[in-house]
């Protein structure tokens, strides 16, 4: 039986005392899989990203990742823990702007303790950047730039990867450059969850889920997502 | 040190099973091998700490008006402080030189107070027709051989310690001058005496009651709108003659300058050094000293005080809008996995290195100030003190740190969630 990278039971996060993000939710993700989190806007698609990661805390219920449990972590134990985890991916590439992109990547290492430029360097030349690794944020086009995001969260090396629309700032071209990306780290073995907007994205997962009102609505494999899909674009 | 491919390889298959905890590891190599881990940690450390300056020294680079704007505020205070305490420790030493102008702050008088020679306060019964004066002995202008530096001369007399003297016509220069006398004031202004006017003096020994007189011409008139003005003063061994007694004195006045140090010190040592004698303070002289001096003090304490606090409040207010500004930076750098320790040390880092910057300039500019204030009010340069460069250093090391608690405690809470979705 294939071990779970991600476990979530009965996760229930309040914002406040009117404001229910998730509602009961469990969920669970096996190693290896690759995973799409879809739904409208405000259904809780990156609230329950942010609860796997760790960057949130669940109200109620219990998360395991790598089979820990963190739901009841401190924020040291819980930064600890996803550095050696989990790489995370955002949608606004989120890069430290008077840093290099090399040095991007080497901040990572030093928060894990182990700074490697050379290693840095390859993992730039790994995601087609090994030509820019001088190059400042600023200097580098979007595509780039989440490229550069994703040598970020692969360099300490952790099996989980969470990506909250990863192209949904980027060109069809740079677009299709990053998935290429995620698709090989797939091959490697990572677990990848996406949160994503787009269908086409979502259908080369191998898996979906739908949320809605904060709960999965639906959790189905990409064969079967034409309906979701259907559904999805004719809501208002 | 392996020599050769094969040596190199049965090292590392050594150092291999040193690693499996295998029987077979040779012990040197597990020597070599603690001395690799030792390297291997020095070099990680050392290329952590690489890390850590590129990201301070890049994001103060970066935020370069923000930096000089919190430096300036240090500096401010800085100056202030170093300023102030280059005065304070200056100011001591040209203070008391200033008050050793009023006169002597010391009265060393015999224990047994038996001889009744010349010096304010003691009457030498009628002196003049139907007034009593008092005569006073005493030395202008003299010099003696410097005991402490010896061979140089020494200056001393009441024209040096008692500068405030105002006499009209001429002092009394020669210390033998058994003719010439300055008369005070109001001595002059009762009997009527002019600037080379004579008069005649008679003393009666109080022992043998014998009676001398004397003609002594008036050279000056004193004013010091103290006791002196009822008195007349004459040279000091013509006092002696005149009352019997060479080689005696009644009194002897000392301006004593020392800084940090209280005059009864000086006093003992005086007694110490000459028995027979008690050393008085003159108190009140004394007290105005240490009142104003401690006044002083204060003050400039409190001034340094307000100056640092205000510098601290901006260096407080510019850090937590640079917090404000990067909540994404550190929201982000909690999210890949920096913990609250290394977020405060780089923000801590940097308050640092502004807090030393501002200092280092806050000392210079505090000389400067220190000299433009000791020019206008003593009218003489201050010198250069050093220690007070690292106490300035060190107080706005101090001021920018504490200044820095309150922000960097808001930076290690902010949520990573909420600042990377962008609210």
């Amino acid at each position: 039986m294939t071990k779970s990278a991600i476990l979530l039971e009965s996760v229930t996060k309040y914002y406040d005392l009117y404001t229910r993000a998730l509602n009961s939710v469990s969920l669970a993700i096996s190693e290896g899989d690759w995973v799409s989190i879809i739904g409208p806007s405000g259904s809780g698609k990156t609230t329950l990203l942010n609860i796997m990661s760790g960057l949130d805390t669940a109200s109620s219920g219990t998360i395991r990742v790598n089979e820990t449990d963190i739901t009841g972590l401190g924020q040291n134990m819980l930064t600890r823990f996803r550095r050696e985890n989990i790489g995370l991916i955002f949608q606004q590439y989120h890069l430290i702007p008077y840093l290099t992109a090399l040095e991007n990547v080497m901040v990572a290492q030093y928060f894990q303790g182990t700074v490697d430029k050379e290693a840095a360097r390859v993992g730039l030349e790994n995601v087609g950047l090994g030509h820019r690794i001088e190059h400042r944020p600023s200097q580098l086009s979007g595509g780039e730039q989440q490229r550069v995001c994703i040598a970020r969260a692969l360099i300490n090396k952790p099996n989980i990867l969470l990506a909250d629309e990863p192209t949904g700032n980027l060109d069809l071209k740079n677009g299709e450059i990053v998935m290429e990306i995620i698709r090989k780290l797939v091959n490697e073995g990572h677990t990848v969850v996406i949160v994503t907007h787009n269908m086409d994205i979502a259908k080369q997962s191998r898996r979906i889920i739908e949320m809605v009102d904060g709960k999965i609505s639906a959790d189905s494999t990409p064969i079967l997502t034409a309906s979701v899909s259907a559904r999805m674009e004719h809501r208002p | 040190m392996a020599t050769s491919v094969e040596e190199a390889l049965s090292f590392t298959k050594n150092i291999k099973l040193c690693l499996e905890n295998d029987a077979r590891c040779e012990p040197t190599n597990v020597n070599i091998l603690i001395k690799l881990v030792k390297l291997y940690n020095y070099d990680k450390s050392l290329r952590a700490g690489k890390m850590f300056l590129r990201i301070v020294s890049k994001s103060l680079s970066k935020r370069r008006s923000r930096v000089a704007i919190a430096m300036v505020a240090v500096l401010m205070g800085a100056a202030m402080a170093s300023g102030l305490l280059t005065v304070s420790s200056g100011m001591q030493d040209k203070l008391g030189k200033e008050f050793r102008k009023f006169g002597s702050n010391i009265l060393v008088v015999p224990k047994s107070d038996r001889i009744e020679v010349g010096f304010p306060g003691i009457s030498f019964g009628s002196v003049t027709e139907g007034q009593d004066v008092v005569l006073a002995g005493t030395y202008f202008d003299k010099t003696f051989p410097d005991l402490v530096t010896n061979g140089e001369v020494w200056r001393t007399g009441i024209r040096k310690i008692a500068p405030y003297w105002n006499v009209e016509g001429s002092w009394i220069e020669d210390n033998n001058d058994d003719q010439s006398a300055i008369a005070g004031i109001s001595v002059a202004e009762k009997l009527n005496l002019r600037l080379g006017d004579y008069i005649a003096l008679s003393y009666q020994n109080p022992e043998n009651k014998n009676v001398s007189s004397e003609r002594l011409k008036v050279v000056g008139t004193l004013n010091t709108g103290g006791s002196e003005d009822s008195q007349i003063f004459v040279a000091l061994p013509n006092a002696q003659k005149i009352s019997g007694r060479l080689g005696m004195v009644h009194s002897v006045q000392v301006s004593a300058l020392c800084v940090e140090c209280p005059a009864e010190l000086i006093g003992a040592e005086i007694e110490k050094k000459l028995p027979y004698t008690q050393a008085k303070t003159v108190k009140q002289l004394v007290r105005a000293e240490t009142l104003i001096m401690d006044q002083l003090g204060q003050m400039m304490l409190l001034i340094t005080i307000v100056a640092l606090a205000a510098s601290g409040i901006g260096v407080m207010t510019t850090t937590m809008t640079t917090v404000m500004e990067r909540r994404k930076e550190i929201g982000l750098m909690k999210s890949i996995g920096a913990e609250n320790l290394k977020i405060a040390s780089i923000f801590l880092t940097e308050s640092v290195i502004i807090g030393f910057g501002g200092g280092v300039l806050g000392y210079f500019l505090g000389n400067i100030l220190a000299q433009y204030m000791a020019e206008s009010v003593f009218h003489a340069p201050i010198s250069l003190v050093l220690y007070i460069l690292p106490v300035t250093v060190g107080v706005s090391l101090a001021v920018t740190v504490l200044a820095s608690l309150l922000p960097v405690r808001r930076a290690t809470r902010i949520e990573p969630a909420i600042v990377l979705r962008g609210e």
